[in-house]
């Protein structure tokens, strides 16, 4: 079963002193599979932190479906199987690291007190914030919020997580010790719905992809295949009369062609290598080609 | 019902936790504490002057909670993007609101309690005989902040926390004056003011019908049913007022 199916999203919000209207998302569908981690990119305005929270419930479609594990109501037995980290997480200042997780806690889970206890101190264990459990919150560095903020959002064990920017504001040991975490939560049969615009950690993390570009998802799909869909080059170095040459060639019939003419023309090949493109080149790439 | 009080535990946990709480205890507390110097100051009404003056105190530091802080109980979650999270759970928006209302209501009744005490030790120690009257007088005291702490949660549902005190604190002081507006209605000739004032008295909340402050002070005698009534109508009002502001936030987009 789909932990999440969305159809045909449409949102409008309407601002400014002499309203305008402005169509953020213009039909937006995808489907998400349990156990995945599914990162979900877009350039700033595309619509990503719309779609989530029309997911969440906090922002109403003008049309459109959301199925929730083969159910269309967000109902709060739905709501209790989902966890989210919203982008810039702002929480209650004035709770202690425990405190903020037992507040969540309780109003997620129907677990007894000593076993969310458990709960909590294991995950502040995984996210290593253990030595803070008894600070408040205003004194938290950015970092640390972003940590506490992933283990606020995973306190109910839940079937599916919207995390917002997770990494954004973490140094290189807080975001691996988060993407362990992140891995750890998928393999445990969880679905991880994860926006981010480092895209590096998220082709480092995700082997599922769903790209929106103004409003319009432009991909639905594996990371590998969007990264192939790219066409990326081969190189191949060949000697010449004693001159050592490169050429390269677009992957599949072409590269064939290429190949049967050097060795006709009796060049020694040296090396085939395949340029490998980043995700970041292939996202540029994409948000270029839906421009034009 | 748990998820609701898991929210009052919360709300109130964030009121206590913030210092604005303790400047107005402590402004409450000197209000209390000059009544004992300005009682000094009279020969024969030394009692009912500290009496007032300490009614007078409890009654403004629960009507600056209701409306100062409930101004800002939903608006300051919205702001800070905490309604975010609290949302995503299993919350309804009517139970997020109930909780915050009943957060706000436990603080305000532990105002009373507590300035109430310290009232007691005054009246102790002035030899003034303590009844059900005084007791009354804060009930009175509580029924009204529960009113005016639905009117500023529905105004804080559609604008901005200085206009939601602005409108609150006006509507505090018609609801005073809509026995005067009723007085003076009663002995006008002028038809469209009568009219302009039957619609405000039956379409704003009589604060008055609260005001039972004078009965320590003056030692007057109270019926159960007026009591009763005014009880009823103080909860019909903040029903009235949570309703409303659970329909503007039921459809509102929060991000």
């Amino acid at each position: 079963m789909e932990i999440l199916n969305v159809k045909n999203l449409r949102k409008t919000y309407v601002k400014g002193f002499i309203p305008k209207k402005q169509l953020v998302l213009k039909g937006v569908s995808f489907s998400l599979q349990p156990g995945t981690i599914t990162g979900f990119l877009g350039g700033n305005g595309a619509g990503k932190t719309t779609t989530m929270k029309c997911l969440l419930g906090l922002a109403f479609p003008d049309s459109g479906e959301v199925e929730y594990f083969g159910q269309k109501e967000l109902t709060s037995q739905i709501k209790a199987k989902i966890g989210f980290l919203p982008e810039r997480p702002y929480f209650y200042e004035y709770l202690t690291g425990m405190e903020f997780l037992k507040f969540y806690g309780q109003i997620s889970t129907k677990l007894k007190k000593h076993d969310l206890n458990q709960r909590i101190l294991s995950l502040l264990e995984r996210v290593d914030l253990i030595h803070a459990k008894d600070k408040a919150l205003r004194d938290y560095s950015k970092g640390m919020l972003q940590k506490i903020g992933l283990a606020q959002a995973l306190v109910h064990r839940p079937e599916f997580v919207i995390l917002d920017e997770p990494m954004a504001g973490l140094d290189p040991d807080g975001r691996y010790y988060l993407s362990e975490l992140i891995k750890e939560t998928a393999s445990e049969g969880t679905a991880v719905f994860l926006s981010s615009h480092l895209l590096h950690d998220v082709e480092q993390l995700c082997e599922h992809l769903v790209v929106l570009t103004g409003g319009n998802v432009v991909y639905e799909g594996l990371t590998q295949k969007f990264l192939e869909s790219m066409n990326p080059s081969i190189d191949i170095s060949y000697v010449d009369s004693g001159v050592g040459k490169t050429c390269s060639v677009p992957k599949g019939e072409a590269l064939q062609l290429k190949i049967r003419e050097l060795l006709k023309s009796n060049f020694d090949i040296m090396e085939i290598k395949e340029n490998k493109i980043s995700l970041e080149e292939a996202f540029v790439n994409t948000a270029l080609r839906k421009d034009s | 019902m748990k998820v609701i009080s898991i929210i009052a535990y919360n709300t109130f946990r964030e009121i206590i936790r913030d210092r604005v709480l303790y400047g107005l205890v402590v402004f409450a507390l000197l209000l209390i504490g000059m009544s004992l110097a300005l009682g000094q100051l009279s020969f024969q009404e030394q009692s009912r002057i500290s009496a007032n003056f300490g009614l007078t105190g409890i009654h403004l530091s629960s009507i600056v909670l209701a409306i100062f802080v409930g101004s800002t109980l939903v608006t300051k979650e919205i702001d800070k993007k905490t309604i975010l999270t609290l949302l995503a759970r299993p919350i309804t928006r009517v139970q997020f609101l109930l909780g915050k209302a009943f957060g706000l209501s436990g603080i305000i009744i532990c105002v009373i309690v507590s300035l109430s005490i310290v009232m007691l030790f005054i009246f102790l120690n002035l030899n003034m005989a303590i009844d059900y009257r005084f007791f009354v007088a804060l009930f009175g005291i509580f029924l009204e902040a529960l009113v005016l702490l639905g009117v500023s949660l529905a105004f804080s549902s559609f604008s901005r926390p200085i206009l939601v005190v602005s409108y609150s604190v006006g509507l505090f002081l018609i609801g005073h004056w809509l026995e005067s507006l009723k007085f003076f209605a009663e002995k006008s000739e002028n038809i469209s003011f009568i009219y302009f004032s039957k619609i405000i008295s039956n379409t704003l909340p009589n604060l008055e019908v609260f005001n039972w402050r004078s009965l320590p002070i003056y030692e007057e005698s109270i019926a159960f049913s007026e009591v009763f009534n005014a009880t009823l109508y103080s909860f019909t009002w903040f029903a009235i007022f949570l309703t409303i502001t659970t329909i503007v936030l039921r459809r509102k987009d929060f991000g």
